[in-house]
């Protein structure tokens, strides 16, 4: 579903400082994977996701989703391909304060087009299946870090992308939570069939993938 | 979609709600202000206008040709009743008057002045202009050869009511003629001619004293708008000089002309103060939810609808400084109509350039509507800055920056 063909990234090109943050990358994601991209910090786990997420450019190299290529695309097209094929979890939550999580959840649908009795009936079906469907008319700021990170997952699957990147989902939670969220992620995976990519060090993580994905210094050195 | 923007950016623009508060207080505050002084400057010239046009001119005047520069008896007006007559059927005159007037010279026992004596059917100046409304003094009666006075000519002469004076002038047989009058009322007019010079009498007495017949006078006043009036004056009546009342009265024109200046920087200056605080709160709101737009940005929200949540969270800002200040503003042209601001401290200097020292405003949706206009560009422009923040920005700086 999503290959990289030979890609490279550096940050301050042609600068005293420059970092070579992606080496030469290959890489194949099938539909229906969960994996991780692991290794020490600064090994550009990160860098990856953002690049596989259409977030960032790359500097050479080829990244297809399916068989478009996404890694030369401007930023009104690689915002449609996050809009319509990708879906994120971060770090922070980072869920639209002055919405409830019925509507949070519903956020990317609605951008996407979806109607109102669709919408409704995705946001109570993935609210039940990530048990927050009791708080969907609170708003973010009285929820829990681990209420309030289920929720921004179930944003990120409510509408159907191909593959959701979560970037250190965990690192805010404590390991209760942490746990609770990656046994939550992993009956998606399994009942929805999403791809899930996480980048992290984080040991539940580690524990919950069938695959990892081991980088150092900006190159795949074990997969 | 919109549903939902449109609901993002009303609770946006109560995020914080004491700053958006203060903002909205200070577009309503001076906005009310505005609309105040737009009504008081209206309202000063309004008056200046209407009472010079009931207390001389009215919206048209006729005079023989020639005597508006020669200002002498022979050249008047004939047959001046046979014109009124035509003129109360011109469609759309309300009111017609005759008067006659004569320059010379007003004496006491004690002090002379220059003087125009002004001959005056008191009962149809009434119909025609309210002329009692003008009294400030004794009555208004002009029997037994009583006189009207300027209230500025009673101070030079240093008269009062029941005072004796005599006016002499020279007479439309070119001899020099006298007539002793007594002083039954004091006017005020605010029209700046009339209160220095004017002496009111009967007109059938100045007849009599300038030798002149009853269908002979200097001016018909002619009530009544619109320029077909106008045109059908100038088309009636060739022989004569027919005048507008801002052809009669150029200072009052270039005086609009001043108020419009007024105005307009008035408008600029408050709507400066309009743009300038909603600028203030777009951008600081903007500032504070740079990571809330990496975000969504990130997840796939277009530019243009961030762009028009945020045109959205302005547009609510100005309208409802808007609406608080169209209720504020209203309450305060409604006083200003119905009471006016007293400047009597300043009553000399007003008078004195025919303002009234009780000032009335007006009040004209045309304030209203080029308010709502100005706020709403004033909110469409405020946003263009903050917007270019949120055009450059790049949400994997923002994601990068919350780790």
């Amino acid at each position: 579903m999503i290959r990289l063909k030979n890609v490279n990234k550096y940050f301050y090109k042609d600068e005293p400082r420059e970092v070579h943050a992606l080496r030469d990358i290959d890489l194949t994601i099938e539909e229906g994977e969960f994996s991780l991209l692991s290794g020490p910090s600064g090994c550009g786990k990160t860098t990856l996701l953002n690049a596989i997420g259409a977030l960032d450019s790359i500097d050479s190299g080829e990244i297809y989703l399916g068989e478009k290529e996404i890694g030369s695309l401007d930023e009104d097209e690689r915002t449609r391909i996050r809009l319509n094929d990708m879906g994120f979890v971060f770090q922070a939550y980072n869920l639209v304060p002055v919405l409830n999580v019925e509507e949070n959840i519903g956020f990317v649908m609605r951008l996407r087009g979806f109607g109102d009795e669709e919408i409704r009936q995705r946001v109570l079906e993935i609210s039940t299946m990530l048990e927050i469907d009791k708080k969907l008319k609170s708003l973010p700021n009285a929820l829990s870090g681990g209420q309030q990170q289920r929720v921004a997952v179930a944003r990120a699957v409510a509408a159907k992308p191909k593959i959701i990147l979560a970037d250190e989902p965990t690192a805010n939670l404590d390991s209760q939570n942490s746990k609770a969220l990656m046994d939550m992620m992993k009956e998606l995976n399994e009942k929805e069939g999403v791809s899930i990519l996480f980048a992290s060090h984080d040991e539940y993580v580690l524990e919950s993938v069938r695959r990892v994905i081991k980088l150092n210094d900006g190159a795949i050195v074990d997969d | 979609m919109y549903r939902l923007i449109l609901k993002m950016a009303w609770k946006n623009s109560f995020l914080r709600p004491a700053r958006t508060l203060l903002v909205i207080l200070m577009i309503a505050v001076s906005m009310s202000m505005m609309l105040g002084l737009q009504g008081l400057y209206d309202g000063m010239l309004k008056n200046m206008i209407e009472k010079n046009k009931r207390s001389d001119s009215g919206d048209i005047s006729l005079y023989a040709k020639e005597y508006r520069i020669e200002k002498d008896l022979k050249y008047r007006i004939k047959d001046a009743d046979a014109i009124k007559a035509e003129i109360e059927k011109v469609q759309g005159v309300k009111g017609v008057i005759l008067r006659i007037k004569a320059d010379g010279l007003i004496s006491t026992a004690r002090k002379s002045s220059f003087a125009s004596i002004y001959g005056i059917d008191l009962d149809e100046e009434e119909h025609f202009g309210k002329f009692s409304e003008f009294l400030k003094e004794g009555e208004n009666n002009l029997k037994k050869r009583g006189a009207i006075i300027g209230l500025e000519l009673a101070k030079t002469l240093k008269v009062r009511i029941g005072s004796k004076l005599v006016f002499s002038t020279q007479d439309s047989s070119g001899e020099i003629n006298s007539i002793a009058l007594r002083i039954r009322g004091i006017v005020q007019t605010t029209n700046i001619s009339l209160d220095n010079n004017a002496l009111f009498v009967d007109i059938k007495h100045v007849h009599k004293f300038l030798g002149t017949t009853s269908d002979e006078v200097t001016q018909i006043a002619v009530m009544g708008e619109g320029t077909q009036i106008y045109d059908t004056l100038k088309t009636n009546y060739p022989n004569l000089d027919v005048k507008s009342f801002l052809e009669l009265q150029p200072m009052i024109q270039q005086m609009q002309d001043m108020m419009v200046i007024f105005n307009s920087i008035t408008f600029f200056i408050v709507m400066s103060v309009v743009f300038i605080g909603i600028l203030g709160v777009m951008y600081v709101s903007i500032l504070d939810r740079i990571r809330e737009f990496g975000i969504v940005l990130g997840i796939g929200m277009q530019y243009k609808y961030i762009r028009l949540q945020i045109f959205m969270e302005a547009i609510f800002v100005g309208l409802l400084g808007y609406l608080g200040g169209a209720i504020l503003g209203t309450v305060l042209l409604i006083y200003l109509r119905d009471y006016g601001l007293d400047l009597s401290s300043f009553s000399d200097a007003l008078e004195m350039w025919g303002y009234e020292a009780v000032i009335t405003g007006t009040i004209k949706v045309s304030y209203f509507t080029s308010t709502f206009w100005a706020i709403i560009a004033a909110s469409c422009l405020s946003i263009l800055i903050p917007l270019r923040k949120i055009k450059k920005l790049n949400p994997i700086e923002v994601i990068k920056a919350e780790k």
